[in-house]
């Protein structure tokens, strides 16, 4: 009987059909070729649901299938390694793409858009691109699809081409996450030069290798193993920050909600946004082996979770609140990584791809109904004309500002959990902690914000007083996300059983692979192998309680402040009482201006000074070697003067001279 | 008893630089083709004298050969300058001066 | 006979061609580069050579005939094919079979002759890789230049006149330079060879060297004819700072001599450098692997940010072009498997992508008639496919995953990273890839301000969708270059196969 496995290739294939018949037919086909994407979707969902199954039934699989190139010490090629990680991030990426292809019937082919075909093509070439990604066996691999990834958010950012800011966008975000990418190439180069593997799992992994390295003691490039670790794991860190926006490479991601909505959702919940983290968690096993890194990692998920979130308060366009949001909430899950808490972390990568692709669906159908208009000060009142949206919504917004009992509550009082415990014992992570509890209270404050805005107190424009309709192929994403936004926390339920005994922490047993894992890639393996140490205020529930009545707290006063100031009819812009902070904000801090500085400001003279040089100093030597000889036989041309008797005349003195010449050599003067 | 060698050569040298003058100085191509046979004559004296010096007749089959290659420099010769005057009216050899730089 | 029947049917077709009328010129010239495409591929499926041409190793379409007996050297008709040259092969009869094709719309005038130059430079170009004796491989490498000289300096630009002189010039001087140093080294080597045959040279420079010659010990003559070499294929890549020419040929060009240009004669440099100086001097290449791989990573950086400063395309295409062969420089000195071997790949691999760029930047041009960045923006609204192709080969520039460009540019930045015998390989690989962030700043801005945004054109043609001829064969290329990119063994495979001999010579593995 043919086993999930044998079909694993074609959870990423589908899609990959898809794009191509999209491409090819799609403008003959109904619906521009939305079906073709909704069926593979559909089709990768099932069989990773499938996949899902077979691995719960204690069977991982690690199979390198093609061969890729061929060298004498080291051979790449493309494989599939499907454990408990993997299984989960395949099922979660098909079905958002799979809500988000059946929402985009709603919100894109609704409104008479002019290239469906090549929508509905790049879409199917995003999920190929990163359900390849989220099974790929091997760095490289990884690398390669990672940046497909890459390639289909450009495409996809810049939809709107005709516009000028959609494209402009697009190269900001390709390029800037080609910054980070240019590191994790560094990275993968370095890691096969060093290990001769790429593998991130079996005996001959890199982590493995890495390990083994520090263990003996090796030099590796001139540095000791546990150094050289370092450096290459923070190399590719540089693509993981690019691609997951963190701080200081996110400023493409703001900038990104120029492409459709839809592809909003998408990027942020489930593809381009996570796979940075992902890899993270992918090849865990290789940062658990540097302290260093761990920490770098959680220190740039602190900052980022509060740097973001302070940055979110004062936007005024539901998809920038959304943007920052993202990144503020990718930066937890850094955090929650670097403190060595994987379950912590991905448990809130899981619930996040649920309520932000929600909260982007949401936005979509908001943007639906005020037609096309994105300025939360012209909305208001849209809770009674569009019930559906407004209770997804609020699951979605309840979940992200981590509100008891929706389920981003859980996973990021896990994280901050985590970070905490590990803080107690070494002060430095304790920044890093206090850092992400700040950030909580921001999160519920513009969270609420956002909302009382959009669909509490009057409305405030026409659009907003005669919403347009929104069909059911909105409606049916928004309640299945809405749904698993409010339960998808019972996975995992970490705080209730320590105080119960139970044993509920599903998530837990699943990545540590009690149904099944592959060796050396589960929590446990990971946990041993990070080296900080734990410490407890009191006992370990006693630290439990007062963590989670912090976050609890924090973001309980956040979203009330919001309601005591945007909860009234006619709500006024009270973030302008912060006067320069507010500038300050709203400048994001500048980030925009020193990158676009050191693009246009710094790079651009500099490669025009180099033209210069160039021209001038290059292209002139040659230049002038030529003009030299020119200049020279422009002079000696002039003793052909055309007049025979001239001629004569050298003739007779060169005879002469060479007489005289033949003379003095001969010796006849002597 | 003959005329020693050195006086066919000093008047062959003669000949030679009267020619040599007439090329550097005349403007006429009539003269220049003049000069020009004096001197291709000057080296028939030359070639004779010195074949009758060395006793074979080597030179004088040159000297034949020179000539007849004499009467055909001066059948080119006088059909340019002929051209040259058509073209010019005049037989000035300084003024069509287009084949230079 | 299969490589004399490839060069004749180029040759006598270049003749036919020549007298045809102008009208039927296009589509004769097409039908006859088919039959060189159809048996080079023919030949890619039937190779049976192995090893390395020069070393030993078993040819492919071998064939040797005396030809001149020159005092005690005998100059041989003396071809075959290796696992390095079969692939640069097939790249230049598939080229010029779509270069033919992409001209139709653009040369309207003369087009019998140009034909017959396209045909009679693929004659020359297949005779360039296919070439085993020096002389005969010399003929033909001086013989590309004058067809290239003509499809520049007659079908060229505004200031076609200088660019062609300037080609020619500089290149032949260089081949000058390299000419005299190989001549001297042949004497150098003394009795210990007999002919011009490039197998019997290199046996000999790696028995025992050149002995001393005109007062020149052997091992200095050595070194400064690797230098000079050296020096003389470096202006054929060209190498920063010898590139001058580059921009200005390919900007004056007509589109389908910029294909060759950038696809195949660049290719000659680094094939001639990887058979003469990485072969023959596997001892001068570690004494100067250090300056060598400082001129690779400039050649990368400086090309690149050039690229940056410029707003004509062909000129963002043909600096790019400087950067990626300093890529192929790097491979070649890092001296490991896949190092060369990518640095091959990367020959084949430029080829396509370059073409492709070339052929796209010129159906813009033949629709817009101007290449400038400034002079529009929209393109992609109004030819949206040729477009869409540009935008793919762009990408493939940038080294996207599953194209060709990827996995040469991996391949060599794997290989240089590890390198045994260049000195601080990690530093320079690194300095190297940065080249991928600047290929892809100059790209899309260029994409972004002419592709996209409102469509607007500063000059006075109505722009259209670009006819099939001239989309088709950007499509066959593109199809390669993922090919490639998806399955690169199908042509790394001989190319390893070729190369390891070369690397069991000198340093790494």
């Amino acid at each position: 009987m043919a086993t999930a496995f044998e079909f694993a290739p074609a959870i990423a294939l589908f899609p990959l059909a898809a794009f191509v018949i999209a491409l090819v037919f799609g403008d003959y086909m109904p619906k521009k070729g939305a079906f073709a994407g909704i069926f593979a979707t559909a089709g990768s969902l099932l069989l990773s649901l499938w996949v899902l199954a077979t691995v719960a039934g204690g069977e991982p699989y690690n199979e390198q299938l093609y061969q890729w190139a061929i060298g004498d010490q080291i051979g790449f090629h493309f494989g599939i390694l499907l454990d408990p990680l993997s299984a989960l991030m395949l099922v979660i990426v098909s079905l958002i793409a799979l809500l988000v292809h059946i929402f985009s019937l709603g919100y894109m082919n609704a409104e008479g858009e002019t290239g469906l075909r090549r929508y509905y093509a790049e879409l199917g070439l995003f999920t190929f691109s990163m359900l390849a990604f989220v099974f790929a066996d091997n760095l490289l691999m990884a690398f390669m699809f990672f940046e497909l990834v890459g390639l289909c958010s450009y495409l996809l950012i810049g939809f709107w081409f005709r516009t000028e800011s959609a494209p402009s966008a697009a190269k900001k975000a390709f390029l800037v996450t080609r910054f980070g990418d240019y590191f994790f190439l560094v990275g993968v180069v370095a890691i096969a030069a060093t290990f001769g593997t790429l593998s991130f799992a079996g005996t001959e992994s890199f982590p493995t290798a890495a390990e083994a390295a520090i263990d003996n003691g090796e030099t590796l490039f001139g540095f000791d193993a546990e150094t050289w670790v370092t450096i290459t794991g923070l190399l590719v860190l540089g693509g993981v920050i690019g691609k997951s926006a963190q701080f200081p490479l996110h400023t493409w991601l703001p900038d990104a909600m120029e492409g459709p909505t839809t592809v909003s959702a998408l990027i942020h919940a489930a593809t381009m946004v996570a796979a940075g983290v992902y890899l993270v968690a992918r090849m865990f096993g290789f940062y658990a082996q540097s302290p260093t890194a761990l920490s770098i990692i959680a220190f740039v998920g602190g900052f980022t979770a509060l740097f973001a979130a302070t940055m979110g308060v004062v936007k005024d366009d539901i998809k920038q609140v959304l943007a920052y949001s993202t990144i503020s909430q990718y930066g937890y899950m850094m955090l929650g990584l670097g403190v060595g808490g994987y379950v912590a972390g991905v448990f809130h990568l899981m619930n996040h791809a649920f309520f932000k692709a929600l909260l982007f669906l949401g936005a979509g159908a908001v943007i639906i109904l005020m037609h096309h208009e994105q300025d939360m000060w012209k909305m208001g009142g849209l809770k009674d004309k569009a019930p559906v949206a407004y209770y997804t919504f609020l699951s979605g917004a309840l979940a992200l500002a981590g509100i008891v009992p929706f389920s981003g509550f859980w996973s990021k009082d896990e994280v901050l959990f985590d970070a905490l415990i590990v803080g107690l014992e070494q002060p430095l992570f304790l920044a890093a902690y206090a850092m992400g509890l700040i950030g909580v209270f921001f999160t519920g404050f513009y969270t609420f914000r956002m909302v009382f805005l959009t669909f509490h107190g009057e409305p405030r424009t026409d659009a907003a007083r005669d919403p347009h309709p929104i069909g059911w192929s909105v409606k049916v994403p928004l309640i299945v996300l809405g749904v698993l936004a409010l339960v998808a926390g019972v996975v995992n339920l970490a705080p209730i059983g320590k105080l119960t005994g139970a044993e509920i922490t599903f998530l837990e047993f699943w990545l540590d692979g009690e149904y099944g894992a592959i060796e050396g890639l589960t929590y446990h393996a990971y946990h041993e192998a990070v080296p900080f140490a734990e410490g407890y205020i009191g006992t370990e529930t006693v630290t439990m309680l007062v963590g989670a009545g912090l976050s609890l707290g924090l973001a309980l006063a956040g979203a009330g402040l919001a309601y005591s100031l945007y909860n009234v009819p006619e709500p006024v812009p009270h973030t302008e009482k912060l006067g320069s902070v507010r500038t300050l904000l709203r400048s994001n801090y500048y980030q925009d201006e020193y990158q676009v500085w050191l693009a246009e400001g710094l790079t651009l003279p500099l490669a025009r000074a180099a033209d210069r040089f160039d021209q001038g100093v290059i292209d002139g030597v040659v230049n002038g070697v030529s003009s030299v000889s020119l200049f020279g036989s422009g002079w000696i041309k002039r003793i052909q003067t055309g007049v025979v008797t001239n001629y004569a005349a050298l003739l007779v003195l060169g005879f002469i001279a060479l007489l005289v010449v033949l003379g003095l050599h001969g010796g006849w003067f002597a | 008893m003959s005329v020693p060698v050195d006086y066919y050569v000093l008047l062959s040298m003669a000949l030679f630089c009267i020619g040599l003058f007439g090329i550097l100085t005349r403007r006429n191509a009539l003269m220049f083709l003049m000069s020009v046979e004096i001197m291709l004559n000057a080296a028939n004296v030359n070639l004779i004298a010195f074949a009758f010096y060395h006793g074979n007749l080597t030179g004088q089959v040159f000297a034949l050969f020179t000539m007849a290659l004499a009467a055909a420099e001066v059948a080119v010769g006088l059909g340019i300058i002929l051209v040259l005057y058509r073209n010019f009216r005049d037989v000035d050899v300084t003024v069509p001066s287009a084949m230079r730089w | 006979m299969m490589i004399e029947t490839l060069i004749a049917v180029a040759l006598v077709g270049a003749l036919v061609t020549f007298v045809a009328p102008n009208k039927v010129a296009g589509k004769l010239a097409f039908a006859i580069s088919l039959i060189p495409a159809a048996l080079s591929l023919w030949m890619f499926t039937a190779f049976d050579g192995s090893g390395n041409a020069l070393l030993d190793g078993q040819l492919a379409f071998e064939s040797r005939m005396e030809w001149i007996q020159l005092g005690e050297y005998s100059i041989s008709w003396f071809v075959g094919l290796d696992g390095i040259s079969l692939p640069l092969v097939v790249l230049t009869t598939v080229l010029i079979t779509l270069a033919i094709v992409s001209s139709w719309t653009p040369i309207d005038d003369r087009q019998s002759q140009f034909y017959g130059l396209l045909l009679f430079i693929e004659a020359n170009l297949i005779g360039v890789f296919a070439a085993l004796d020096f002389f005969l491989w010399f003929v033909f490498w001086e013989a590309v230049l004058i067809p290239m000289y003509l499809l520049i300096g007659v079908w060229g630009g505004p200031r076609r006149k200088y660019a062609a002189i300037k080609f020619f010039v500089y290149t032949n001087v260089a081949s000058l330079v390299m000419f005299v140093a190989f001549i001297s080294l042949v004497f150098g080597l003394g009795d210990s060879v007999t002919s011009f045959a490039l197998p019997e040279i290199a046996s000999a420079m790696l028995e025992g060297g050149p002995g001393s010659f005109a007062g020149i010990a052997g091992s200095t003559l050595a070194a400064a004819v690797f230098v000079a070499m050296f020096l003389g294929f470096a202006v054929k890549v060209p190498v920063v700072p010898f590139h001058t020419w580059l921009p200005d040929a390919h900007v004056e060009a007509p589109t389908p001599a910029s294909v060759l240009l950038a696809g195949v004669l660049l290719k000659m440099g680094t094939y001639a450098l990887l058979r003469f100086n990485f072969t023959m001097f596997p001892d001068q290449v570690e004494a100067f692997a250090i300056p060598i791989a400082a001129l690779a990573v400039v050649s990368v950086i400086y090309g690149a940010m050039l690229a940056l400063a410029q707003t004509d395309l062909k000129r963002i295409v043909a600096y790019s072009s400087v950067s990626s062969m300093g890529y192929v420089i790097l491979g070649l000195v890092a001296y490991t498997q896949f190092g060369v071997g990518g640095a091959t790949f990367q020959m084949v691999s430029h080829g396509l992508i370059s073409g492709l760029m070339f052929m796209a930047v010129g159906v813009i041009y033949n629709a817009t008639h101007t290449r400038m960045v400034t002079d529009m923006s929209g393109m992609a609204d109004r030819m949206p496919i040729a477009v869409g192709v540009l935008i793919a080969g762009a990408f493939g520039y940038m080294g996207l995953p599953l194209m060709s460009g990827f996995a040469a540019e991996y391949f060599i930045f794997f290989g240089a990273f590890g390198s045994e015998m260049l000195e601080y390989a990690p530093a320079f690989t690194a300095l190297a890839m940065f080249g991928i962030v600047i290929v892809a700043g100059y790209l899309l801005f260029a994409m972004q301000r002419t592709l996209f945004g409102p469509y607007r054109l500063e000059t006075d043609y109505d722009v259209g969708r670009a006819p099939l001829h001239d989309v088709a064969p950007m499509f066959v290329l593109l199809a390669l270059i993922i090919a490639l990119g998806v399955a690169p063994e199908l042509i790394f495979d001989m190319i390893k196969d070729a190369v390891d001999p070369i690397l069991a010579l000198g340093g790494g593995a």
